[in-house]
């Protein structure tokens, strides 16, 4: 189920997000997510890790290696860090020039996540979409 | 015989919808109430038979407009028991009321001089105060609600031969405590200083006598009582009002205007500059109609009713921390450690149940209280027992869902 990174394949994230036929549902499966997600240490929860925008606190950290980006996110709230599995899995792994050629607002609606991406103060998701961006 | 929300709900239709397939259950009341018939018919009927500019054409219409806009301002006077109409001054909230009173008595502040708040305060009535402290070199001081929720039994020191302004909500928007007003406003008093009542959450509740509370200044939002948004009300005494140094000027709030000079217009629109917000006016004052037609104080002792209820059943589980008082007041406000409320608040979401999850505008008592937020649910007139409990069966079941043991 979960590769070197420890994080659950796409493949079985789209399908069980797409799976949901309500919004409570929806909910279940991103609890259930939000447990597949290695949290961060205390030290990488750095000031210059958090991502503005958010109302539960967001961590997010890039590595680069040839070129190809990885990615590591928390948070304090659960069902966003059933998100952030969610969007880490459609990035995961990919240059910055594929990333920015994605409409990952589009994939995440595509994922039945459409009520995250309000520009509502109560979920930062399109703050994280942009600091993606331009990490 | 207890009040039966049943008797006026159906004057809510926006109430009678489902969301996500379930019964929408509104318990954001503290945030914006709904909205009666008689108050969106006023607003239609407004458009549909008298829109005009008011104060201006000497036509039909607006001489239809300007009537009902100033009577409009006597319902408002008189639901506040304001002594004369010029004392209700409109505005597009109590924030701007509050900006209205911080930017007026500006001339009169020196430095050192005293504003004093109370923990409480929403940031409305928080960051007026405290730029006008920036922009004045006057001490913005604040009177602390303790840790356990009460008020200190002596907080006279407080107040000070140098407190010039003293500023404090009714009722707390936040944790629905109420602050002992006719103390603190006697000390206020007694100093000489100028007083500012916030009554933003009151004013749905409360039936509101300004001439008992005897406050230089008392401020409210139609939106949280019933009426349309983008509405409020600066009561002010006249000497009051009068110092005030317009911080808008214009069009309507002038007598006489060349290129050297201008006179200003009297009371109350020497305090309305630009065209007023006509619709608004027109449907708050059918709101206070709406709120006059009920026995208020039936209706508070319901909306106490269901907040006392929520609090009992939510204190008997544990694990439940419940910031707002036990009794006395219309909502509840809690934590549960180890979730996070947006995650709480997400579930309720997902079962048509709206609360509010956040700081409430009051990132202060947030701090003292040692929480990033709390999760708030708000009664208002037409929340029934059941809706009580569904808050409660939901918000249980939301905590089992997200409990990791």
């Amino acid at each position: 189920m979960t590769d070197s990174l420890g994080q659950q394949k796409p493949v079985n994230i789209k399908a069980q997000l797409q799976a949901c036929r309500s919004k409570e549902e929806t909910f279940k499966a991103l609890v259930t997510l939000s447990k597949t997600l290695p949290r961060l240490s205390v030290e990488e929860k750095t000031e210059d890790n958090k991502v503005k925008g958010c109302e539960s606190a967001v961590w997010l950290i890039m590595e680069e290696n040839d070129g190809l980006r990885h990615f590591k996110a928390d948070s304090d709230a659960k069902l966003m860090r059933g998100v952030l599995v969610a969007l880490l899995s459609l990035v995961e792994g990919k240059t910055l020039a594929d990333i920015q050629q994605m409409d990952l607002k589009a994939e995440l609606a595509e994922l039945n996540l459409s009520s995250y991406l309000t520009s509502s103060r109560t979920n930062g998701v399109l703050a994280i979409l942009n600091k993606i961006n331009t990490i | 015989m207890a009040f039966d929300p049943s008797s006026l709900r159906h004057l809510f239709p926006i109430l009678a919808q489902s969301a996500y397939d379930h019964p929408l259950t509104y318990l954001d009341n503290a945030a914006t109430t709904q909205k009666p018939l008689p108050v969106l018919d006023a607003i239609q009927d407004y458009y549909r038979s008298f829109n005009a500019n008011v104060h201006r054409g000497a036509h039909f219409l607006s001489d239809r407009a300007t009537n009902r806009f100033e009577q409009a301002r006597d319902t408002i006077a008189s639901f506040i028991n304001a002594p004369e109409q010029s004392h209700v001054i409109w505005t597009k909230g109590a924030t701007e009321a509050i900006n209205t009173v911080a930017f007026g008595l500006e001339h009169l502040l020196e430095k050192g001089d005293e504003i004093l708040i109370t923990s409480l305060e929403h940031h409305a009535n928080l960051v007026p105060w405290q730029q006008l402290a920036f922009r004045t070199g006057a001490r913005l001081r604040i009177l602390p609600l303790t840790s356990n929720g009460k008020w200190e039994p002596e907080f006279s020191h407080y107040f000070t031969d140098r407190t010039r302004i003293f500023a404090a909500t009714q009722i707390s928007n936040a944790i629905g405590v109420s602050t002992p007003l006719q103390t603190m406003l006697d000390h206020a008093k007694q100093q000489g200083a100028f007083t500012l009542v916030d009554g933003a959450q009151a004013v749905a509740h409360y039936p509101i006598d300004v001439q008992i509370l005897d406050c230089d200044f008392y401020v409210f939002s139609g939106h949280k009582m019933y009426g349309p948004t983008g509405i409020g009300v600066l009561y002010g005494k006249s000497h009051a009002l009068e110092v005030l140094l317009p911080y808008q000027t214009g069009g309507e709030m002038v007598r006489h205007v060349s290129y050297q000079a201008t006179e200003f217009n009297v009371l109350p629109y020497r305090l309305e500059a630009g065209t007023p917000h006509i619709e608004g006016v027109i449907g708050l004052a059918a709101a206070c109609d709406f709120l006059n037609a009920q026995d208020r104080l039936s209706l508070l002792a319901w909306e106490q009713s269901l907040a006392t209820h929520v609090y009992s059943r939510l204190h008997k589980e544990g694990g439940i921390e419940i910031y707002s008082p036990e009794k006395n007041t219309t909502l509840v406000s809690l934590s549960v450690p180890n979730i996070h409320i947006l995650d709480l608040n997400a579930y309720l979401d997902s079962q048509g149940v709206a609360v509010r999850a956040g700081s409430h505008c009051a990132h202060p008592l947030m701090a003292q209280l040692g929480v990033a937020g709390t999760l708030r649910a708000s009664f208002a007139c037409y929340n029934t027992m059941e809706e009580a409990n569904r808050f409660c069966d939901v918000l249980l079941e939301a905590i089992d869902l997200l409990n990791d043991e």
